[in-house]
């Protein structure tokens, strides 16, 4: 009996363990299946033909008499459609004024809304802003805005203890009667021939700059901005933190400064993420005056104090992995123990060091809170090789949270946010498969 | 031949510069080591340096002991402890989904999951603790924050039925095996099935009346302290399991094969012995993990609301709460550096005091895990 | 040691570049309110000067003040006026604040449009955001706790509403704080329960925006002055801008025909209609 329970009792955590173990693995997939699927809709979605024109306008791009022909078509299409709305203001003038006053709100959101949807209609004056220059460039986006024509959202508040509901009436309805009504199931069912939506694979999403704050265009300098940071954060750490790395394991004797000094290096890697970027301002730009002000170099600096400990870790578990023979022997035959170092130890223990590297190059391509205070902008160009060394830039992390919060139109460009997360998680993703790649093959060297 | 033959024996001029090279190079190595400690020094002056004049200006007792925080109010008022509440309970929270799920997901890694299995596992870890903590706030705030606000309810019955279910049947089963022991041999495990059926339709029945008593509890705002301790703990779970795992790792094979000679069961060697060998290392690895935590920035200034109050009651994880990264990140806009503002100084302050628990929850664990190490060493 | 060496040779080239390019660099730093303002100037300007880098972060007001005081910003993008202290810190770090008012706004007071609540008044919103009034059914809603929500308090149109509707007194403890415009609309609309407070140029059909004292918030009620919780924009350079500069026309382009249209596209409202 008692052997039955402890059996029991030993299946059990069994159960438990593996378990938590698929709770792990169900977790990730839970965060990555999101990022994944609307991320990959910032590349891959049913282009418009707003979309084309507004490549060859702002970016020279595309067959421009395919698209003059596309846009005859899709004028030719639309012609009716304005032709109402044009019948509809006319027929407004002769109403009597109490309907007239009823309809011109009315008239005017749907004036609105397809602007949103077309772009300028017929006789407006000419805008400045992009957004008002074109209509939608995705039709994901404007199957959005083709509902919000055809019904109208409204509050049933007949039940005053709870909340009201949402209701959508039919903006038909509305205006019963009058020339308009034609124009929304015309638009149901022509909306296809007036944008001429295609499936397009915008790789340019990468390698685009933004227009009109993100409303068009990709997101190049926030990738160039990452790449920028994490360089600079890799050139200021590696040297340090394999010298260091190579004292400890190889010159340093046991002693209190030894320990001290491994103490300091665990409590670095403790450290807030966002003490550091305190730091960063306080040291770099406000004492050393790095840059006038924020700048890549400066948030650079503070990036490599912050991975500093990962390399130093990292690159020490390299170097004590190498097998004695290696130093002995070369130590036998007469080379000095820094020539050893050089020559065997630091050869030898590359693969491992470099999977340090690449682990903490992922680290400093996503942390934000340092480079809040001391690189990162909102808006900027792509910026050339010495610029980096006084000027801010964007950058994939930091814009990722100013687009979700900050941004006056979160809702309209969810798949610029997304692709942007899909992007900065990709390249951690892809850095951490190469690590793995590589630490991989020294396992199997080491096995022989 | 004779023009290659070389004095293996150095001269002294020689030897006595190889030595001062070894010297100098030696020296340049440690100062370059030095680096980190000289940075963690300037961190802390710098930090310590903008900090102090808060205290000489307002003393200790309204920062720690106040609950009004309106550092823009006229006069200001920087009553943080609302702040450190709210740091301690997304912790605490981060914490009670972390350690159960780290530990046991460690231990499945370090004794029961065949090395193939295990191989496979590790990627996920490795994942889980690479992805940016931005990537994990703007989940929490674009789509579980949403998620939890319109259902809320149900979201929090589902976590009931997957948490107590499981556990639930364990302990229905345990009971029923101990209750039966003594019956005679022929009833017995009718009596186990019957009384186990009996516990496990109670536990169910339960459990239906929990989840109806949950569905019905409104979220009013889904960035709240629940939102983020989830994410949090999934954040601190990689840190969790690996050191878990080593410091499970490290008690060895002899304990475990010594065990199993005398005839325990996996559970009971884990339980009995491994455990309590690796315990200072599970400690250290909490500790760590909340490290991990109490130092995220990102995730709880998007998800946690951002609201200064102490929840009511304490433990109400569905109130939004503020944290202290979060003040720092959201507050420093009003930070007057040129005249040095109160403002400025509280921002320093909060930092010290983050800087300070970081620093000795490091020590602690750095203290816990290599006494672990001596001793495993010992024992070998 | 020698980290700070090269840290400071790097800087030291780093400067030598720096002087060379800043008549085409120019820097904005502050609020999230008049960020989209400031982001559209930018660009625009960078179309038409492809040269010039301009740079924005929206990180607030006072970080904006902060910044021109510390010289590391051109253009401070302020939703109000320095404060006294920020002055002072000018005045020794021998800075001329310069204010050109760029745009004007009008905080709205916005909830979800599933809320029956029609209108408030001023003392109402104020009583909510002490925490006197709790639930929407003493307004005429439904049996709901209110859940209060405010701007970050670094921020120019906390201070606003702080000045303009609170006048100096407390907001309750349990008021969340957003760090931005679009982040309190997000939180209103997603949340059926809630007010908050965003500038009209954040206005759209996701949520629904009060009347308040009987006055809706449009850019023509704040024009003509009868909407109450209403403040000028502004940005505030170091001296005035050399004559033909970049600056120069990156500062004064709300006074052109392009920028006035701009600035209406965005939803705020032109200081020559005023």
């Amino acid at each position: 009996m008692k052997l039955r329970s402890r059996r029991l009792l030993d299946r059990s955590l069994t159960g438990v363990s593996v378990m938590a173990i698929v709770l792990m693995s169900l977790s990730l997939l839970v965060l990555l299946g999101p990022i994944f699927s609307r991320g990959a809709a910032a590349f891959l979605f049913r282009a418009t033909s707003e979309f084309r024109r507004f490549n060859l306008e702002q970016f020279n791009r595309g067959d421009s008499r395919r698209i003059a022909a596309e846009s005859r078509a899709v004028a030719e299409a639309r012609q009716p459609l304005y032709g109402m709305l044009a019948a509809f203001t006319a027929e407004l003038e002769d109403m009597d004024p109490a309907r007239r006053r009823e309809l011109r709100q009315q008239f005017k959101e749907v004036r609105d809304l397809l602007r949103e949807l077309l772009g300028p209609l017929p006789g407006e004056m000419d805008a400045v802003m992009l957004r008002q220059q074109y209509g939608q460039t995705r039709w994901d986006r404007a199957r959005v805005t083709l509902q919000r024509i055809l019904f109208s959202e409204q509050w049933d508040y007949s039940d005053p203890s709870r909340m009201g509901r949402k209701v959508l009436v039919p903006r038909r309805q509305a205006f019963a009667g009058t020339q308009l009504e034609p124009l929304f199931p015309h638009l149901q069912q022509n909306l296809k021939s007036m944008l001429q939506p295609r499936f397009t694979f915008y790789w340019r999403f990468l390698s685009d700059r933004s227009l009109d704050s993100h409303f068009f265009g990709g997101i190049w300098p926030e990738i160039l901005g990452t790449f920028y940071l994490t360089l600079g954060a890799m050139l200021l750490a590696i040297p340090f933190g394999v010298i260091a790395a190579i004292y400890l394991s190889e010159f340093a004797a046991a002693g209190r400064l030894v320990s001290l000094l491994r103490v300091c290096i665990s409590t670095l890697a403790g450290v807030p993420s966002i003490v550091f970027g305190l730091f960063g301002l306080a040291f770099f730009i406000n004492t050393l005056h790095l840059s006038h002000s924020k700048s890549v170099l400066a948030g650079s600096a503070t990036l490599a104090l912050l991975i500093l400990p990962t390399i130093i870790r990292a690159a020490e578990e390299a170097l004590k992995s190498v097998p004695h023979a290696y130093k002995e022997a070369a130590l036998s035959l007469g080379a000095s123990p820094l020539r050893m170092v050089l020559t065997v130890l630091l050869p030898a223990a590359l693969p491992g060091i470099l999977t340090g590297v690449i682990i903490s190059m992922g680290r400093a391509a996503g942390e934000t809170a340092p480079i809040i205070f001391t690189a990162a902008v909102s808006v900027g160009r792509p910026l050339k090789l010495w610029e980096t060394l006084n000027q801010p830039t964007p950058a994939l992390p930091w814009n990722i949270y100013n687009l979700a919060t900050e941004h006056q139109a979160v809702d309209q460009i969810r798949h610029v946010q997304f692709g942007m997360v899909l992007t900065l998680v990709l390249l951690v993703l892809l850095l951490n498969l190469a690590a793995i790649v590589i630490r991989a093959r020294i396992s199997r060297k080491m096995r022989g | 031949m004779k023009t290659n033959e070389r004095n293996l024996v150095m001269s002294d001029a020689a030897s006595r510069l190889r030595r001062l090279a070894a010297f100098f190079s030696k020296g340049f190595l440690f100062l370059v080591a030095a680096a980190s400690l000289v940075a963690v020094l300037l961190i802390i002056v710098y930090i310590a340096r903008d900090a102090i004049p808060f205290f000489k200006l307002r003393g200790l007792k309204e920062l720690f002991a106040g609950t009004a925080w309106f550092p823009s109010g006229n006069p200001p008022e920087f009553g943080a402890l609302a702040i450190f509440i709210g740091s301690g309970l997304v912790t605490l929270g981060a914490i009670l989904v972390a350690v159960p799920l780290g530990i046991a997901a460690a231990i499945a890694l370090s004794d029961i999951l065949p090395y193939r299995l295990r191989q496979a596992v590790k990627p996920v870890i490795e994942i889980l603790a690479a992805l940016p903590s931005v990537a994990y706030g703007f989940f929490a705030l674009v789509i579980f924050a949403p998620l939890l606000q319109n259902h809320g309810g149900s979201l929090l019955s589902l976590a009931a039925w997957l948490i107590f279910l499981p556990l639930g049947l364990l302990i229905a089963f345990a009971v029923s095996e101990i209750a039966t022991r003594s019956i005679r041999a022929d009833v017995a495990p009718a009596a186990r099935w019957l009384l186990a059926a009996t516990l496990a339709a109670v536990l169910v029945r339960g459990l239906a009346a929990l989840s109806a008593i949950l569905k019905n509890v409104a979220v009013s705002s889904g960035t709240n302290a629940f939102n983020v301790s989830i994410i949090l703990g999934i954040m601190a779970l990689p840190t969790i399991v690996s050191v878990a795992e080593d410091s499970l790792q490290a008690a060895g094979r002899e304990l475990r094969e010594g065990s199993y000679a005398l005839g325990a069961t996996r559970a009971e060697s884990l339980f009995r012995v491994i455990i309590p060998a690796a315990g200072s290392g599970i400690i250290a690895a909490v500790i760590l993990g909340v490290m991990r935590a109490i130092g995220e920035t990102m995730v709880v200034w998007m998800a946690s609301g951002n609201a200064a109050q102490v929840p009511q009651p304490w433990f109400n994880f569905l109130s939004p709460v503020r944290t202290l990264t979060a003040t720092i990140a959201g507050d420093m806009g009003e930070a007057d550096q040129v005249l040095g503002s109160e403002r400025y100084h509280v921002l320093f302050a909060l930092a010290l005091c983050l800087l300070l628990i970081s620093f000795f929850a490091n020590l602690a664990s750095e203290w816990i895990l290599r006494r672990q190490a001596r001793r495993l060493g010992g024992l070998k | 040691m020698k980290l700070i060496s090269t840290i400071l040779a790097l800087s030291l080239l780093g400067g030598a570049f720096g002087f060379a390019a800043d008549a085409n660099k120019i820097v904005v730093d502050g609020s999230t309110t008049v960020g989209p303002i400031a982001k559209a100037f930018a660009e625009y300007t960078m179309r038409q000067n492809p040269g010039v880098n301009i740079t924005v972060s929206e990180s607030g007001s006072g970080n904006g003040a902060k910044s021109l005081v510390n010289k590391s910003c051109q253009v401070a993008s302020m939703s109000r006026l320095l404060k006294l202290n920020e002055y002072e810190a000018a005045v020794h770090s021998e800075i001329l604040p310069v204010v050109h008012v760029v745009a004007l706004d009008g905080i709205a007071m916005i909830v979800h449009p599933g809320n029956p609540v029609a209108k408030l008044s001023m003392a109402q919103v104020k009583d909510i955001y002490l925490g006197k009034i709790r639930n929407w059914s003493q307004l005429g809603g439904p049996n709901t706790a209110i859940v209060i929500i405010s701007r970050d308090t670094n921020s120019g149109t906390y201070e606003t509403f702080e000045g303009k509707v609170m006048k100096g007194e407390k907001i309750a403890k349990n008021c969340e704080y957003v760090g931005s415009n679009g982040a309190i609309r997000q939180r209103v609309q997603s949340t059926p329960a809630a007010l908050g407070y965003v500038g009209i140029g954040f206005l759209d059909n996701t949520v629904k925006a009060l009347p308040i004292d009987g006055v809706n918030p449009t850019p023509e009620t704040v024009k003509d002055g009868s909407y109450p919780i209403a403040r000028p924009l502004y940005m505030i350079t170091n001296d005035y801008p050399k004559m033909g500069s970049h600056l120069y026309r990156y500062v004064n382009l709300y006074l052109s025909k392009k920028g006035q249209t701009m600035i209406e596209e965005i939803g705020f409202i032109p200081v020559t209609s005023y």
